[in-house]
């Protein structure tokens, strides 16, 4: 999706398991879901 | 984030409403409990450095809602023009004041009164002048075209029902060369449409 509108150099950070121990930890364990951190550059 | 996605059908003005609301209690009642976590704790949890947590005014970090710590890919720099979409309480605008200084100018963007009430509130007890708060959308910010040095996000994107408008929001106020360091949700399993078109799983 980044890439799709014209960013580049697409950076990962860490994935956290933001929900744990949270009410909604069920549901986002059902689609395995994480907190991340991107970093994206728009050209120069 | 880099795959393509077949967009929600949920209707936009009332998945707005719901989100709006849930996030006026987490506004004016943080202590409430919610389906995710809020406040320092969380904070803790995505890495912020206590210190920088320790400056920001209790009534900012108790509404923190972030899901990553989008400064983790960088700090910003003195004299940078940050846009904060969808900055809540203020918790990441205040930060990412405090890092580009008087020189800088930070402008966050959210729809939700009671959070943009609060947001101001910790930039004036701060005496952040430089910090501006709008109301707005993702989908259509009030900031013109490539004013931003760096655009700031956390939590935001995915509750937004086309994620590629909001993207390209994004890149229309970067600067050529601009980043873009954004916290938010990913899964890492498919999610089936009925899932995406309930309004209730959206707003949690």
């Amino acid at each position: 999706m980044l890439t799709q509108v014209g960013f580049r150099d697409i950076r990962w950070g860490r994935q956290v398991d933001v929900f744990s121990g949270s009410k909604h930890e069920s549901d986002a364990k059902e689609f395995d879901t994480r907190g991340v951190t991107i970093a994206a550059f728009k050209p120069a | 984030m880099v795959e393509q996605v077949t967009p929600s059908r949920v209707d936009r003005d009332t998945l707005r409403k719901q989100i709006s609301e849930k996030y006026t209690g987490v506004a004016l009642e943080p202590e409430a409990g919610f389906h995710f976590h809020t406040g320092r704790p969380l904070a803790e949890m995505l890495g912020y450095d206590a210190a920088l947590v320790d400056q920001l005014p209790p009534s900012t970090v108790e509404s923190f809602a972030g899901v990553g710590n989008p400064f983790s890919m960088g700090d910003l720099r003195p004299g940078e023009t940050v846009v904060d979409v969808g900055c809540g309480a203020g918790f990441d605008t205040l930060i990412a004041a405090q890092q580009v200084g008087p020189s800088g100018r930070v402008v966050g963007v959210d729809m939700t009164e009671a959070m943009i009430g609060k947001a101001r509130a910790g930039a004036n007890a701060l005496g952040l002048h430089y910090v501006e708060v709008r109301h707005g959308f993702a989908e259509s910010l009030p900031v013109d075209d490539g004013i931003a040095d760096v655009v700031i996000s956390n939590g935001v994107i995915n509750l937004t029902p086309d994620k590629v408008v909001a993207m390209r929001e994004v890149y229309r106020v970067l600067k050529p060369g601009g980043r873009f360091q954004i916290g938010d949700i990913v899964v890492h399993k498919e999610v089936p449409q009925d899932a995406k078109d309930d309004i209730d799983l959206w707003s949690g």
